[in-house]
């Protein structure tokens, strides 16, 4: 970047999402270097929130429109929820002590309006590196679709 | 599709640093370890494959009653309550 870009106002980026058009700083975007299973070719995310949304945030896929998902912290579904990052997965966010990583959990709303969430797969982010990844586990004792109730 | 017949101890070298080696060979399954860089991701197809079904449901599962949803949820939990941040 040149000096002069330095020197400019932070660009904003419109994010255009299922929930809405959201603004975002270019500082704001995830790097997934892999993609998400099902959507490989998208690499950059960035994730939105509004107080309309609340408690959800959206993650919407910038290389890519279609991926663009609800998402939920999942220790507001299931308290005690857990899940050890592999020694693997965390080289590859470059975690380091002192790390806070963001944790995310798809949501999935069906048509009669009955919502899950995938506490098996989260998204894990490295703020720090605004680096994320899709945590794909062999065993799990979290499901794929963990009823959403409002309670 | 390359075939190769391999035995135990035997080995396939892919690539610049990945190798999958035969461990054990039994009557309904196959032990493999594999080597690989730490930036090459290696997952059981079926359990990537279904992550990426459950990807692309919620990606195209309806968003017109996200925030009423929303709503309920902090009905139920008012701000702050339950979040260990």
């Amino acid at each position: 970047m040149s000096p002069l870009a330095d020197l400019r106002a932070p660009q904003t980026i419109d994010v255009v999402t299922r929930f809405g058009v959201f603004q975002a700083s270019p500082r704001d975007v995830v790097r997934v270097a892999d993609g998400l299973p099902g959507f490989e070719s998208c690499r950059q995310y960035v994730i939105v929130s509004s107080p309309e949304l609340e408690p959800f945030t959206c993650l919407q896929g910038l290389d890519d429109p279609r991926p663009s998902f609800l998402v939920i912290d999942p220790r507001l579904v299931a308290a005690d929820y857990h899940v050890a990052l592999s020694p693997a997965d965390r080289r590859r966010l470059d975690v380091a002590p002192g790390d806070t990583l963001l944790w995310l959990a798809l949501v999935r709303i069906g048509d009669g309006s009955d919502a899950s969430v995938n506490l098996r797969a989260p998204i894990v982010v490295n703020p720090r590196r605004m680096a994320g990844l899709q945590v794909i586990a062999a065993d799990s004792p979290y499901a794929l679709q963990h009823p959403l109730h409002g309670d | 599709m390359l075939v190769f017949t391999r035995r135990r101890d035997e080995a396939i070298v892919i690539g610049d640093g990945i190798e999958i080696r035969v461990i054990r060979v039994g009557h309904d399954g196959v032990r493999l370890g594999i080597t690989a860089p730490p930036d090459v991701a290696v997952h059981r197809r079926e359990i990537y494959e279904a992550i990426g079904a459950a990807n692309r449901s919620a990606a195209a599962s309806q968003a017109r009653d996200a925030a009423a949803l929303a709503a309920h949820l902090r009905d139920r939990a008012p701000a702050g309550a339950g979040s260990p941040r």
